[in-house]
C-alpha cells in the first residue's frame, strides 16, 4: 500500500513548531559535524565535550564566550535588519574593517590626554559612521539603478580588506608603528579602551545587547520598522501604499553598515588594542550572515545565536589540544547555516501523509 | 618576440582566466534555468580541494579535474535540494555553500598525516600542440602554447553557445528559465532541468577550482580563490548570461589578477595590496554601470524567473 506525502503550505506554526524547527536542525547539523569528525579518525563525542568545557563550562571560559559573541551580535543585527527588508548586504565583513581603521585612527590622533568618555564616544560613532559610509557605496547605486547588492557589497569586501593590509603591511601609514619591527599597528592610548567587566570581557558587551533591544523595539514599536517589513515582503505594494522605498534601502543599509562598523571599533577599542588586520579579519561578518539566519531575523534571537555562535569559535583552539584542526569550526557553522536554512521549509510548509482513495478501498 | 611583456601578459592572463572561465560557464548554464547559486566560491574550493587530493593520489590530471568537478557538484546538488525543492531563498542556501564550502576544504587541506597544505602534486601538464607552432611570433605562444585543458574551455564554450541556441534541450533549459510555468505546461520537467543545469553548473566550478589548484598555482593553500567564485558570480552578469562573452570576461579578470606580475616585468611598481584590489574594484564599478542604463540592462536580459522557486501549486 502506498503513502502519499504531498506538502501544504501553513500560516503561522504553533510554538512547539517554532522552536522544535531550529533545534532539530542544530542537532542535524551535529550529527554531521560527528560524521566528518569521525572520517577524520578522531572521537566526536570528546570533541563536543571539549567544546562545551571550553566554551561554556565555569565563568572564565563562559567570558572568552561572552567576548567572541559581541561583535557576532552585531554584525548579525546588521545581518537581520537588512534582510527582514530582503536587502541583501553580504558586507558586513568589509564594513566591520572599515568601523575598526576609522576608530583605530582616530585613538591614535587624539590627545591623549583627551577625557575617556569623550574618546570612546567618538572612536565608537567614528566606526559606526565608516560602516555607514561604506555600506553607501553599495547602497546608492541599489537605490537608485536597483545594482545587485549581494555582488557589490561583497566586491567592497576584499577592496576594505586590501586597504587594511595596505595601511599596516603595504606601508608605513598614520596606522603602523614605526619603531616596530614586524609591521603592526600603533597602540591606542588607555583613553580610548572600553573598560573591563572581568577578566577579558569588556562593556562592548552591553553596547551590543542595547543595540539589540533598541533594533528589537524599533522593528516592532516604530513606523520605520512596519515600513521596513512591508517593503521586505512586498516592494510593489509598498511604493503603492506611498513608501519610500528607496528612503528606505539607503537608510536600512545604513544602519546595517553602521552596526558592522561599530563591531570593528568594539574590536579594536576592547580587545585588540591596536589595528590588527590578521587578528580582526576573522569571518566576524559572515559569521554574522549565519547568526541572523539561526535568529530567523529576530534581534533578540540574534543574542543567544551569538553566544552560542561565539562558543563554537571559542573552542577552536582547545580542539588542536586533541588533534582536531580548528577549521572544523567554520565547517559546523556552515552545517548550523544549511540546516537552519532547510528548516525553514518545514516552518513554512507541513509535510501531509495521505493514503490515495483507491489504494483505501482495496484495503 | 615571444618573451615580450604584451605577449608574457596575455598567456597568463588565459591561464589565470581559465578557472574562473570553467566556473562562469557553469553558472551561466545554472541560472538559465532560473536557479541562482551564489556558492561558486564554496564549490570552486571543494573542487580544489577534492582535485589536488586527487592528483597527490593518482598524478593523472584528467582524473583529478574530473574528482574536483564531481565534488563541486555534490555540494551543488545540496543547493539544488533546498532551493529546487524545499524553495529556501536562494541566496541563503548560497552563501551556506560558501561557508561549508570553505570550512571543509580548510578542514580536509589541514588534516591527516599528510596534510594537503604542505604536499606537491605529481600531475604534470604539457602543452598540447608541437613545438613547431607554439615557436610562432606571438601566435605561438597565445593561440598555440597552451595546455589541453584550455583547448578544451575553448572547444566547451563553443558546445555551451551552440547547446543554448541551437538546439531543443538548450530552447527547452532556456525557457524552464524563463517561464517555468509555460515550460510545465509544455510538458517539460521544470524540477528535473533545474536539478541537472545546477549540479552542471556544481560541476563546472568544481573543474575550475580544481584546474585553479592543480595548474594554475600548484599548490592547495586554505581559500586559494581568493574571491575567484564571487568575481565569477559576477561575470556572469557581466557577460550577460552568454557564453562567448563569459571567455572574454574571464580573460579580461584574468589580466587583472596578474597584472601585478605583468607591471612587476615592465618594471613599474605598485603597492600589491592595490593590485589585488583592482579586479575588485573593477567588478563593482563595471556591475554599477551596466544597471545604471536601464535600456541595456534589459537587453542584457537576466533569465525572468531567475532566483524564484517553482511551484506548480502556488501558481
Amino acid at each position: 500500500m502506498s503513502l502519499r506525502i504531498g506538502v501544504e503550505p501553513r500560516a503561522r506554526p504553533a510554538l512547539p513548531v517554532r522552536l522544535g524547527v531550529p533545534i532539530a536542525s542544530l542537532a542535524a547539523a551535529g550529527l554531521v559535524g560527528a560524521v566528518v569528525i569521525v572520517i577524520s579518525g578522531a572521537n566526536p563525542l570528546d570533541a563536543y565535550q571539549t567544546m562545551l568545557d571550553s566554551s561554556l563550562k565555569g565563568w572564565r571560559p563562559l567570558t572568552r564566550t561572552l567576548v567572541l559573541a559581541t561583535p557576532l551580535i552585531l554584525t548579525g543585527l546588521a545581518a537581520a535588519v537588512a534582510f527582514r527588508m530582503k536587502v541583501w548586504n553580504i558586507g558586513a565583513e568589509g564594513q566591520l574593517y572599515m568601523g575598526a581603521i576609522a576608530a583605530a585612527g582616530l585613538a591614535v590622533a587624539l590627545p591623549s590626554g583627551t577625557p575617556k568618555v569623550l574618546m570612546l564616544l567618538v572612536i565608537l560613532v567614528a566606526g559606526a559612521v565608516a560602516g555607514a559610509l561604506w555600506a553607501g557605496l553599495a547602497a546608492l547605486p541599489k537605490a537608485y539603478f536597483n545594482t545587485n547588492e549581494v555582488i557589490t557589497t561583497l566586491m567592497l569586501n576584499f577592496v576594505a580588506l586590501y586597504f587594511m593590509n595596505y595601511l599596516i603591511f603595504g606601508s608605513v601609514s598614520f596606522w603602523r608603528d614605526p619603531q616596530a619591527t614586524f609591521p603592526q599597528g600603533k597602540i591606542i592610548p588607555e583613553a580610548a579602551l572600553l573598560p573591563i567587566i572581568s577578566h577579558r570581557l569588556h562593556y562592548g558587551l552591553l553596547i551590543a545587547l542595547g543595540a539589540a533591544l533598541v533594533l528589537w523595539w524599533s522593528l516592532r514599536g516604530t513606523t520605520w520598522g512596519f515600513e521596513l517589513r512591508t517593503i521586505g515582503d512586498s516592494p510593489a505594494a509598498s511604493r503603492y501604499a506611498g513608501m519610500s522605498v528607496r528612503g528606505k534601502i539607503l537608510s536600512v543599509l545604513a544602519l546595517s553598515g553602521a552596526l558592522a562598523g561599530l563591531a570593528g571599533a568594539i574590536e579594536v577599542s576592547g580587545v585588540l588594542k591596536t589595528l590588527d588586520p590578521r587578528a580582526i579579519a576573522t569571518e566576524l561578518g559572515f559569521t554574522g550572515i549565519v547568526v541572523a539566519a539561526v535568529a530567523r531575523l529576530n534581534p533578540l534571537g540574534v543574542v543567544p545565536v551569538a553566544v552560542l555562535l561565539g562558543a563554537v569559535v571559542a573552542s577552536g583552539t582547545n580542539l588542536q589540544t586533541i588533534g582536531i584542526e580548528a577549521e572544523i569550526v567554520f565547517l559546523l557553522q556552515g552545517l548550523i547555516f544549511l540546516f537552519v536554512a532547510s528548516g525553514e521549509f518545514f516552518l513554512s510548509n507541513r509535510l501531509v501523509f495521505s493514503r490515495p482513495a483507491s489504494a483505501v478501498g482495496s484495503a | 618576440m615571444n618573451d615580450t611583456v604584451l605577449v608574457l601578459s596575455i598567456v597568463s592572463a588565459i591561464v589565470a582566466g581559465t578557472p574562473i572561465l570553467f566556473a562562469t560557464l557553469g553558472e551561466i548554464l545554472t541560472e538559465r534555468s532560473g536557479v541562482m547559486n551564489l556558492g561558486v566560491e564554496g564549490m570552486m574550493l571543494i573542487g580544489g580541494v577534492t582535485g589536488f587530493w586527487a592528483g597527490v593520489q593518482t598524478g593523472n590530471l584528467w582524473l583529478a579535474l574530473l574528482a574536483g568537478g564531481l565534488a563541486g557538484a555534490v555540494l551543488s546538488g545540496i543547493h539544488a535540494l533546498l532551493a529546487i525543492s524545499l524553495r529556501v531563498n536562494q541566496i541563503v542556501s548560497g552563501l551556506a555553500l560558501v561557508i561549508v564550502g570553505g570550512g571543509l576544504s580548510a578542514f580536509w587541506g589541514n588534516s591527516g598525516d599528510a596534510p594537503l597544505i604542505q604536499s606537491f602534486n605529481g600531475v604534470r601538464v604539457e602543452p598540447l600542440l608541437p613545438e613547431a607552432l607554439r615557436d610562432l611570433p606571438a601566435v605561438g605562444p597565445i593561440v598555440f602554447g597552451h595546455d589541453p585543458v584550455v583547448y578544451l574551455s575553448w572547444l566547451i564554450v563553443a558546445a555551451a553557445g551552440y547547446f543554448l541556441y541551437r538546439t531543443t534541450p538548450g530552447l527547452s533549459l532556456r525557457a524552464v528559465g524563463e517561464d517555468p510555468a509555460a515550460a510545465d505546461a509544455a510538458g517539460l520537467s521544470v524540477t528535473g532541468i533545474r536539478y541537472l543545469f545546477t549540479l552542471v553548473g556544481g560541476f563546472g566550478a568544481g573543474v575550475g577550482g580544481a584546474y585553479l589548484a592543480l595548474v594554475v598555482l600548484g599548490t592547495w593553500q586554505t581559500g586559494l580563490t581568493a574571491g575567484a567564485g564571487w568575481i565569477a558570480v559576477a561575470l556572469v552578469i557581466l557577460a550577460g548570461w552568454r557564453p562567448w562573452l563569459a571567455l572574454l570576461a574571464s580573460y579580461v579578470f584574468g589580466a587583472l589578477r596578474t597584472l601585478g606580475f605583468t607591471l612587476q616585468i615592465a618594471g613599474v611598481e605598485v603597492p600589491s595590496d592595490f593590485l589585488n584590489m583592482i579586479p575588485f574594484v573593477v567588478t563593482f564599478l563595471v556591475v554599477i554601470v551596466v544597471s545604471a542604463n536601464p535600456e541595456r540592462a534589459r537587453r542584457v536580459g537576466a533569465p525572468a524567473s531567475l532566483g524564484e522557486p517553482y511551484s506548480r501549486e502556488a501558481r
